[in-house]
């Protein structure tokens, strides 16, 4: 029997996130706030003569006491908690390191808003420390009060970003497959999961009916953590041969399956925090020697983290996970998905990179800012398959997908291009009674 | 103290205007003042007339600024002068003047006048000038002296007197001579009193050299040439009358409504200026209501000089570019003021008065202003004393700005820098500045931490990092010029570093509870709080002493001459420590107090020691004296108290007292005031022993010393003994107890049980009984068992210290390298976290295997490059050494590559040891750290391994392991090495670069860049491998930088920082390169 499975355009918008002749040239990272502050100040001026038009805009030097004002600036966030690479110096140090804690929230957390002229701490109620993190740029309307502190009486986010439009000439389901954290090799990872999962994309599973559907899915996305590698092998001391090899044995067999799934339908794989690739943000595609089998292929995509594409012209947007990862660690929100939305509000994919997220130290821009809206933004590795629609205030409109980790919950995101519903896809192997 | 004449003084000043009633006219009244006197010596050209113009706005402009922050003004009774002035005093002096002629109507000529400067609980700022007092001292009356003797004798020495001051011209040198019944404090003696002689003299320094004349000795008609022991002709002016008129440093003084009278011509800056009679102040004693702290306003203050490449600054040459202050009022959490001033624009900073000058004159003048208006009380800084303040003195007569110096608070008196030594056998020799702000309080931060802690560098940074845990930011001196040099942004961000080395020392002083503690000390010693930092402890405890025999009737003698003797005596006993590693408790025994306790119940005082030739003369019967075990023979109390064991007596159960108060205490300030106090008593009391020991001292008694410290080691062996012979199986106990090891006042027991409930009570058992047999107060104390213990040699030894059965209380640790300057901070670390895993992990194979990695990440070239720096000061040029030393000869080397970054003398030189030729000597070895990284030069791991690692390891090993060293330091592990090759030698330069395989080292093909044909199926692996490498790299140089632009404050501008005291500076340099390389290294993957 045959079946025409159906396809659809692609376009790779990943070339933002590419490190190509950038170096590591003794540069810091105040470039990248500089770059970072003068993208989001032109786009949040524009937008303070509607919101605030009777109020002055000014610099943090500019301030003067009691005189009401706007002021644009990236926030800093003081956290007591904060882990800090001195205390490996500190006089109490020890060698057991203390449990860390999940998240460095702390009452005494103040903000303070810095341009390139100074800083100025912020105070009042309206503004809650435990939402804002390091990072994010935002304009504060308020004075300044005699103790030199800004008291803010409002804040403006830059939003969501525009939106290009969504094609409506969709008429038929077509979906994309988005999963992560397949951690092949780790303990926990079962290979007979993984197998029931390509064989159902490739349409080798079940009836009729789930083979058409399985006709249907057009392109699948692995966002990030494919492997486990044993890191432990990897402590500065020499490595034995055999050791070495019995590293790359999770990617062989990775290579394996992946080589199914490309042999069928288009696959992007991105790289994740447990992924051989680097670890500062934006992580580079994973090299094309791990995967001999696989990138024979013209559907085997490697792609950077985060990644950037477009289906049909419906825009993708996603991560491997680790900024919404590390927002949680910095800020508090009721969800995942809560942080991921902010992320978008604050047109930007990962504020607390570099600060407590490592990020290359760019010199003349900042790959991060959000300039497009994307119809679908999904985060990888994360503890549940979590989704909504978020509608910004132009008639945009974002689907929000967490991806599930693979190995630890067995479930796979299928996302449909023709309205964009989304619904999990899941695989046991074990028969509940 | 100062000494001026009134007549100098009205010299230099012309009338000084009136207090004028309002604040506004006090400015503009000020303002005309300056400006006389800035016209007067400098002369303006007509064509700068705009300039002046203009200036004079600013001018303006600043006085408004500055006149914000003046004082609160007087209330209308102070006005009126109908209310009793109260305040608390914190500097006392005295000047010469002439004699008040409504106070003093019956004497004339020149006087001294005490001044006391303080404020009250309001704020204001008080000068009280006090009159009548006079100096004086004694001697002893010669027998057969009768009063007529007495007043020919008056005339003898008044012709000497005369004859020694010829150009002075004092009416009358010494005023009177008085016979008083008194006694000398030294020696038992049985008749209560002998006459003296009570010599007052006209003028303070009359003392000195109307001894002079009586130690040499004078020609008495009858009696012959006859020289005489002076008695308390050795006392401070100033002290002098605190103690006649109870005045202790740091007490509340009241001048009743009606006693003072308001000054006509005020000579000084403060609000309330008064004179009075000495009769008629009240001292309060610090209780109560009394013991509070006045809002006493603190400023502290940092400069900056633009120095040139390659000198440390010099006010000869280098300008003042930026002076940064901050005033507190005491007990405020935050600052009253915060303000810069600078040469040339600078940018606001929030919450910062920035105040921008286009001439150093004017920042100068600016500066003089406002200490003016501010009027601080305390000045504190950081090495204010020998940098800051001389230089800005130095700077500003170089500049000739003649009116610059008026900073103290008596109107047109300059202020004067000196150079002295100060010289303590407890601080050792200091060369230092003194600069002489009258009415002002200078507490130096860097000298108070000198003084009052060991720490292995004293630099600001590593001061905040040790107490406020917390790097600071240091901003090499040479990018000071260039930041200068810049524009008003670069100068903000040189104000803003500036700001925070002026913050600092406040916070240093709010942390450590400075004011507090030394105004306590002050209080408890009765010393003016300035001579806590400029003189040694001998002067507190004579203070005390002082205060004490003027109750009794007693005298001092001036004993200088008597003590040179230069006697030794031994020292404390230590009882052989048995080295071990110790797992079952180990109880502690300690004396509490035991040299206080010793003084007092063996009563050894001055006053109760019998000389041998006494013992023979009188007939003391044998009952009622103590020979002590050195041979000493001192009376019991039923014969004559001691003076010091009742001033001992006072201060602990003054102690006792204080603390019994801080747990009642709630408010957090007087919880401060109390603990500083006990704090103050406690150190006081053991002070008191020093004193008698102190062989240059002011009045040393070897006898006494001696015999406390044999009285101590006979408890010591005492308690050794009673403790083993009553804790064994014999009698009944489970196990028999050993004494492990002694020191001064402590024992260490083993009583051979496991559980540290059934030590702790064995050991209150033990401290009770062998209590009961000593003379009270001698008490043993039980205080703490330590489980397990390691006990390597006397003075060496670390062990988790339990006061509570249930859990531990700390890891503690003596006499192991933990602070040693020269040692590097891998030594540190090591010994550190072995202690940590032997003792609270109580994993001995885990140590011997952390060891094991450390040495070989050392031999493998993968240590961190600043766990292996070491540092020390360079205080000489290398031609002053006689000796080379390896941080001498880098410097030399450093000035020959860059003379503007090389360290001047004063700085501290880090560096590194280097693998150099063989035979190289040890000094030729070290190298600059960054120079190091930057040229990929090999480190000397062997040098470390002996040099640096082996002793400490091994002396805590050795007890533990058999064969520590061959296990240690020889084993397995230190087989393999790794050493780096110098990008920059000889060789390499002629060597031609060719890649080899990632996999293997093979030297490979030409074309083929990453892997040799034979690796080339093991791709998947070897790339794992290099990727990993950039990732760990990425990981530890995001949270470097992040963590320097923490530290800096800002996240837009550039980390500038170049502190080498900064764990954390060679590893972020390091990381930028390693991170450039490891890029490298995965680029040649990308075929």
């Amino acid at each position: 029997m045959g079946m025409e499975r159906e396809q659809c355009s692609y376009e790779s918008l990943d070339e933002s996130f590419e490190i190509g002749k950038e170096m590591y040239r003794g540069q810091q990272y105040s470039q990248i706030y500089f770059a970072r502050l003068h993208l989001m100040r032109t786009l949040l001026y524009s937008l303070v003569s509607h919101w605030k038009p009777n109020s002055p805009v000014c610099t943090v030097l500019g301030l003067e006491e009691d005189k009401e004002c706007v002021i644009v600036g990236t926030l800093y966030k003081n956290m007591k908690l904060k882990p800090c690479i001195l205390d490996e110096y500190s006089k109490e140090r020890s060698v057991v390191p203390l449990v860390k804690p999940h998240n460095f929230v702390h009452q005494d957390d103040y903000l303070v808003l810095e341009d390139e002229s100074g800083r100025v701490k912020l105070g009042g109620n309206l503004i809650v420390p435990s939402v804002f993190v390091t990072g994010i740029v935002v304009a504060i309307h308020g004075k300044e009060t005699g103790a030199g502190d800004f008291l803010v009486l409002d804040v403006l986010e830059a939003g969501l970003p525009p939106q290009i439009e969504f094609p409506i000439k969709s008429r038929e389901d077509r979906y994309v497959v988005l999963v992560s954290g397949l951690s092949v090799g780790s303990s926990r990872s079962n290979p007979l999961q993984f197998q029931l999962l390509v064989d159902h994309i490739t349409g080798h599973l079940g009836d009729e009916k789930e083979q058409s559907i399985a006709s249907q899915i057009v392109h699948v996305v692995i966002a990030g953590n494919s492997v486990d590698i044993p890191r432990g092998l990897l402590n500065g001391q020499n490595l034995a041969s055999k050791d070495l090899s019995r590293m790359a044995e999770p990617i062989k067999e990775l290579d394996i399956l992946l080589n199914q799934i490309a042999a069928g339908l288009p696959l992007d794989i991105m790289p994740g925090p447990s992924d051989p690739a680097n670890f500062s943000l934006p992580q580079q595609a994973l090299h094309r020697c791990l995967f001999p089998g696989s990138s024979v292929y013209n559907t085997f995509r490697s792609c950077t983290n985060p990644h950037c594409f477009e289906l049909d012209n419906i825009r993708f947007l996603g991560t491997s996970g680790q900024n919404v990862d590390d927002l949680e660690k910095y800020s508090e929100a009721k969800d995942k998905l809560d942080f991921m939305e902010r992320t978008l509000r604050w047109r930007h994919l990962a504020p607390t990179a570099p600060n407590t997220l490592g990020c290359y130290p760019y010199t003349d821009r900042d790959p991060f800012f959000i300039e497009s809206c994307p119809h679908v933004y999904f985060v990888g590795n994360q503890d549940k398959y979590d989704t909504r629609v978020i509608k910004g205030s132009e008639g945009q409109s974002v689907r929000l997908v967490c991806v599930p980790k693979f190995s630890e919950t067995g479930v796979a995101v299928m996302l449909n291009l023709r309205d964009l519903e989304c619904h999990a896809l899941s695989f046991g192997t074990q028969f509940s009674p | 103290m100062n000494k001026n004449t009134s007549r100098k003084r009205a010299a230099a000043a012309p009338a000084p205007p009136q207090q004028p009633p309002t604040k506004q006219a006090l400015s503009q009244e000020d303002e005309f003042l300056d400006e006389d006197v800035f016209l007067d010596e400098t002369l303006i050209s007509e064509d700068e007339e705009s300039a002046i113009l203009r200036d004079i706005e600013q001018r303006q402009a600043l006085a408004t600024r500055l006149s914000k922050w003046t004082r609160p003004p007087l209330s209308q009774d102070y006005i009126s002068q109908s209310r009793s002035i109260l305040f608390q005093q914190l500097e006392i002096d005295y000047v010469i003047g002439e004699s008040h002629k409504e106070l003093l109507p019956n004497s004339s000529g020149p006087a001294a006048i005490i001044r006391i400067f303080g404020v009250t609980k309001e704020g204001h700022s008080v000068c009280c000038k006090v009159h009548g007092f006079e100096p004086y001292f004694y001697i002893s009356c010669p027998p057969g002296m009768g009063p007529d003797d007495i007043s020919h004798f008056h005339q003898i020495l008044e012709a000497r007197m005369r004859e020694a001051n010829r150009n002075s011209n004092v009416g009358k040198f010494v005023r009177r001579i008085e016979m008083v019944q008194r006694r000398s404090i030294m020696y038992y003696q049985q008749i209560n009193s002998h006459p003296f002689l009570k010599i007052v003299v006209a003028l303070p320094t009359m003392v000195a050299s109307c001894r002079g004349i009586l130690d040499r000795g004078i020609q008495l008609d009858g009696l012959g040439m006859k020289n005489f022991m002076t008695y308390e002709s050795n006392v401070l002016f100033a002290l002098r009358f605190m103690i006649d008129c109870n005045i202790v440093g740091g007490n509340w003084i009241e001048i009743p409504a009606g006693k003072y009278k308001k000054t006509t011509k005020s000579l000084s800056y403060c609000q309330l200026e008064f004179d009075c009679l000495y009769s008629d102040l009240i001292s309060h004693a610090p209780e109560g209501e009394y013991s509070k702290m006045a809002p006493f306003r603190i400023l502290s203050f940092d400069i900056e000089c633009a120095g040139r490449k390659g000198h440390f600054p010099e006010p000869t040459h280098d300008p003042v570019i930026q002076i940064a202050n901050l005033v507190t009022l005491q007990g405020e959490g935050q600052p009253l003021i915060r303000n810069v001033m600078t040469l040339k624009s600078c940018s606001p900073i929030v919450g910062v008065d920035v105040m921008s000058f286009d001439t150093e004159r004017e920042v100068l003048l600016a500066w003089r202003d406002f200490i003016r208006e501010v009027d601080p009380d305390i000045i504190i800084g950081y090495n204010i004393c020998k940098f800051d303040l001389p230089y800005l003195i130095e700077r500003a007569a170089a500049l000739k700005i003649a009116e610059f110096p008026i900073l103290g608070r008596i109107r047109n008196s300059r202020v004067r820098v000196k150079d002295t030594t100060f010289s303590s056998r407890q601080y050792g020799t200091r060369e230092s500045k003194e600069v002489t702000v009258e009415g002002r309080v200078q507490f130096d931060l860097l000298q108070v931490m000198q003084r009052d802690y060991k720490l292995s560098s004293y630099s600001l940074n590593s001061v905040s990092a040790h107490f406020l845990s917390e790097q600071k930011e240091d901003v090499h001196h040479s990018i000071i010029s260039d930041l200068q040099n810049g524009n008003a942004e670069t100068r903000r961000r040189l104000a803003v570093y500036c700001l925070k080395d002026a913050y600092l020392p406040q916070r240093l002083l709010d942390k450590l509870m400075f004011v507090y503690n030394y105004v306590e000390m002050a209080r408890v010693t009765g010393v003016p709080i300035s001579f806590l930092l400029s003189r040694g402890q001998s002067i507190k405890v004579l203070s005390q002493l002082l205060r004490k025999a003027k109750q009794k009737n007693l005298v001092i003698p001036n004993a200088k001459q008597a003590g040179s003797e230069q006697g030794t005596f031994e020292g404390a006993t230590v009882l052989e420590a048995k080295a071990g590693f110790y797992e079952k408790p180990i109880a502690t025994l300690d004396f509490a107090s035991l040299y206080p306790s010793i003084m007092m119940a063996y009563n050894l005082c001055y006053c109760t020691l019998v000389t041998p030739e006494n013992a023979r003369k009188l007939n003391i019967p044998p009952e009622s004296v103590n020979r002590t075990p050195s041979g000493e023979t001192f009376v019991k109390p039923n014969l004559q108290k001691g003076i010091l064991p009742e001033i001992l007596e006072e201060l602990l159960a003054a102690r006792k007292r204080a603390k019994a108060d801080l747990k009642e205490a709630k408010d957090p300030l007087e919880k401060a005031v109390l603990d500083g106090r006990q704090l103050a008593l406690k150190i006081s009391a053991n002070s008191v022993y020093g004193f008698t020991g102190a062989t240059i001292g002011q009045l040393p008694c070897l006898e006494i010393s001696s015999s406390v410290t044999s009285y101590g080691r006979q408890m010591i062996e005492h308690t050794k003994k009673l403790v083993e012979d009553k804790f064994t199986t014999l009698n009944g106990y489970q196990h028999t107890a050993e004494v492990i090891y002694g020191d001064t006042d402590s024992v260490m027991v083993q009583f051979g049980v496991s559980a540290v409930e059934e030590a702790m009570s064995l050991g209150r058992e033990a401290a009770e009984y062998i209590s009961g047999t000593f003379t009270k107060p001698i008490k043993l104390e039980f205080e703490k068992i330590y489980y397990p213990y390691l006990l390597i040699s006397k003075k060496r030894y670390a062990g988790l210290f339990w006061t509570k059965p249930d859990n531990f209380d700390k890891m503690d640790t003596k006499g192991i390298e933990t602070v040693r300057r020269d040692n590097c901070l891998l030594v540190k670390n090591l010994v550190n976290d072995c202690l940590h895993k032997i003792l609270i992990d109580r994993d001995i194979p885990g140590a011997v295997q952390y060891v094991k990695n450390a040495i070989s990440d050392l031999l493998m070239n993968r240590m961190d490059l600043s766990l292996l720096v070491i540092t020390k000061g360079l205080t000489k040029t290398g031609d002053d050494y006689e000796v080379k030393t390896a941080h001498v000869e880098l410097a030399e080397r450093m000035r020959k590559r860059d003379a503007a970054t090389a360290p001047n003398v004063g700085d501290r030189v880090p560096y590194v040891i280097i693998k150099a030729a063989k035979g190289a000597k040890a000094y030729e070895k070290s190298e600059d750290p960054i120079y190091v990284l930057e040229n990929n030069i090999p480190i000397d791991p062997q040098y470390y391994l002996e040099n640096q690692i082996s002793k400490p390891i091994l002396r805590i090993f050795e007890p533990i392991l058999k064969n520590a060293s061959k296990e240690l330091l020889h084993g397995s592990h230190t087989r393999s090495i790794s050493i780096s090759t110098p990008s920059n030698s000889g060789i390499m330069r002629f060597a031609q670069k060719q890649y080899t395989c990632i996999g293997c080292k093979a030297l490979l093909s030409k074309g083929d860049r990453t892997l040799c044909a034979h690796c080339k199926g093991r791709e998947a692996e070897l790339y794992c491998k290099t990727v990993a490498q950039v990732s760990d790299l990425e990981i530890l140089f995001g949270r470097l930088w992040t963590q320097c632009q923490e530290c800096q404050g800002s996240l837009h501008q550039d980390v500038l920082c170049t502190s080498r005291d900064c764990p954390i500076f060679y590893r972020r340099k390091k990381a930028q390169k390693d991170m450039a390389e490891a890029r490298l290294q995965l680029d040649r993957w990308n075929f």
